[in-house]
């Protein structure tokens, strides 16, 4: 029973740590929190859904394509609105992208209808000795587990990697150095979107999905950043697994409807217990 | 008359109309200024801690669903009368900002933004997992009464009571204080300013309003249930209210709920879907286009003191 939770807590926790580096790039790099970060992964998760029931392609094969498509809704968004509030208050990044995020989900609504609907592929589970394991979550697993092995390798070896840690470590500095600072928030808004996209898919596959999907996403992905700690990369996958063993072991004893509330607890005592997260902010 | 005998005289007198107004009145005006009234109490609360502080509170409907649900039990179970209970909602809503505030507000960022966004979610969780006590996803009933025309008092006092604490904090050194958090909270503890502990006397007044207001929606309405009382959408339209009026403004709340209120009844109802749409993108437009609002816009253009 034990074991069976541990496999499916990590399961997840790859998905969600895969969402939130894409949160956690976008803060570190641009200091800003994107609410829009949850229902751009809707919107990957529409586009999986429309390619892989309206032109019969394989849904896994739509993944890199949901990801291009949303790479460039997220340049777009860069571009024309969030460049605008970079430097500016908080407050207005934050109300900015929580505009961008209603008008998405209305959008959706409005296109798609508020329909549940799946993506009928892969349905079973593989049985290990005494395990029995989701396809689906072992394939969103894989998949979950080599994109954010390549956005870390991007991000260590890559001469376009490398500024954009420099970015996240200081902006000005970075400007000294001849890094383009306006081109790497282009890239990183982009690059955080497509894992955004990358999510929205395999989640598609999954579960059912519906227009407002995206905020409890916005939501655990910031808690997955909190836990390891804003604007450290190597937390946010930290932080997945241990919220999606959190989720499965209270699953074990609560309600599926409780469970969320475990995961709501759990920021707030970490806010008050220790506010930098397990791992300590801002190591890149 | 001078300047400052108009700013009196005529709030003064559009309180004395509204006062009057039931005796003249349809049911459908009264209850539509009942409603202008509630979203002046939600705008007013939200603009105290999000407008004066800068720490945007992504789930203040969750003081009014709470206040709903703490007034609906007290009601409906105890038989309580629906002014203490409208009471205790309020003070429901104020020990929840507590509970949500402490660890929140002690730290810088978006910390709070998040926890609010998420809290709403919780507790319709929460509720809907309570069944004996709050009816669960059935809904609570509360025993009938009609009793529109002095809740339609009790809301217009509670929304008085906003607009002249919003004043009073605005003209006090209390309000500077919030607002130099707002401005550099950096500055404002360099100063000496506590700011955690003003950030959450500040969120503990704007849960007030909410919880009050929850209770009396929930008696006039006789009947609640979690999406009812806890809809997103609600925290969407005290927010697009305020920041069309202008945050950190006495009036602009006011202003924004009169205007998007009657928008709402006229044109919007014939196109429901294209509205949440449009509020949307009113707060992208409000952010980059004119931040201040409508009556900061008026401020600056015709040299306006501050405190209105």
């Amino acid at each position: 029973m034990l074991g069976q939770v541990v496999i499916s807590g990590i399961l997840s926790g790859a998905l969600y740590a895969m969402v939130a580096l894409g949160l956690a790039l976008i803060f570190g790099v641009m200091r800003i929190i994107n609410v829009a970060h949850g229902p751009l992964l809707m919107l990957g998760a529409y586009t999986t859904y429309f390619l892989s029931t309206v032109l019969d392609v394989n849904p896994y094969l739509t993944v890199p394509v949901s990801m291009a498509v949303l790479f460039a809704v997220g340049v777009v968004l860069e571009r024309t609105l969030v460049f605008r509030v970079v430097d500016a208050p908080e407050l207005s990044s934050l109300l900015l992208t929580f505009g961008v995020s209603i008008a998405l989900v209305n959008l959706a609504q409005l296109l798609f209808t508020s329909d549940l609907r799946s993506v009928e592929y892969l349905t079973g589970a593989w049985v290990v000795g005494p395990f029995a394991l989701s396809k689906t979550r072992v394939v969103a697993f894989v998949f979950a587990g080599t994109l954010t092995g390549l956005a870390f390798l991007f991000l260590g070896w890559t001469k376009l990697g490398k500024a954009i840690r420099a970015t996240s470590q200081s902006r000005e500095v970075a400007m000294v150095c001849g890094i383009d600072v306006q081109r790497i928030h282009l890239v990183t808004f982009g690059l955080a979107s497509a894992l955004a996209a990358a999510g929205g898919a395999l989640i598609a596959v999954i579960v059912a999905i519906q227009p407002e999907m995206g905020q409890t996403w916005t939501f655990k992905s910031f808690l997955v950043i909190v836990l390891g700690g804003a604007g450290n990369y190597p937390g946010a996958l930290l932080g997945g697994i241990l919220l999606g063993l959190i989720e499965q072991v209270a699953s074990l004893f609560l309600t599926t409807q409780l469970s969320e509330v475990v995961a709501y607890v759990l920021l707030v005592a970490i806010l008050l217990v220790r506010p930098t997260g397990l791992l300590g902010g801002r190591q890149t | 008359m001078s300047g400052r005998h108009v700013a009196l005289a005529a709030p003064a007198a559009v309180a004395l109309a509204l006062a009057a107004y039931p005796a003249v009145a349809s049911g459908y005006g009264v209850r539509a200024t009942l409603q202008v009234f509630m979203w002046i109490v939600l705008a007013g609360s939200w603009n105290l801690i999000s407008g004066l502080t800068g720490y945007v509170s992504f789930g203040h409907v969750a003081f009014f669903g709470a206040g709903a649900y703490a007034g609906a039990i007290l009601m409906s179970k105890a038989g309580w009368p629906w002014l203490a209970a409208a009471l205790v909602g309020g003070v429901a809503a104020v020990v929840l900002a507590l509970v949500i505030g402490y660890p929140c507000l002690r730290l810088k960022g978006p910390y709070f933004a998040i926890a609010m966004l998420g809290l709403n979610e919780v507790l319709r969780a929460l509720v809907s997992y309570f069944e004996g006590l709050t009816g669960g996803g059935n809904g609570l009933s509360l025993p009938t009464l009609d009793a529109t025309i002095p809740i339609y008092y009790v809301m217009g006092l509670t929304a008085v009571t906003v607009i002249a604490l919003t004043y009073l904090i605005i003209t006090s050194r209390f309000g500077l204080r919030l607002m130099t958090i707002r401005e550099d909270e950096v500055a404002a503890e360099a100063m000496g300013i506590d700011t955690a502990r003003h950030k959450l006397y500040a969120f503990l007044l704007s849960a007030v309003g909410p919880g009050i207001a929850g209770a009396l929606t929930a008696r006039d309405q006789g009947y609640i249930e979690p999406i009812s009382v806890f809809p997103l959408a609600t925290t969407i339209t005290m927010i697009v209210m305020v920041l069309f009026g202008g945050k950190g403004t006495v009036w602009g709340p006011v202003l924004g709920a009169v205007v998007l209120f009657v928008t709402q009844e006229v044109v919007w109802a014939r196109y429901p879907y294209v509205h949440p749409l449009l509020f949307g993108a009113i707060i992208v437009a409000v952010v980059l286009l004119m931040p201040r609002g409508v009556l900061g816009i008026l401020q600056i253009r015709y040299r306006l003191p501050r405190t209105i």
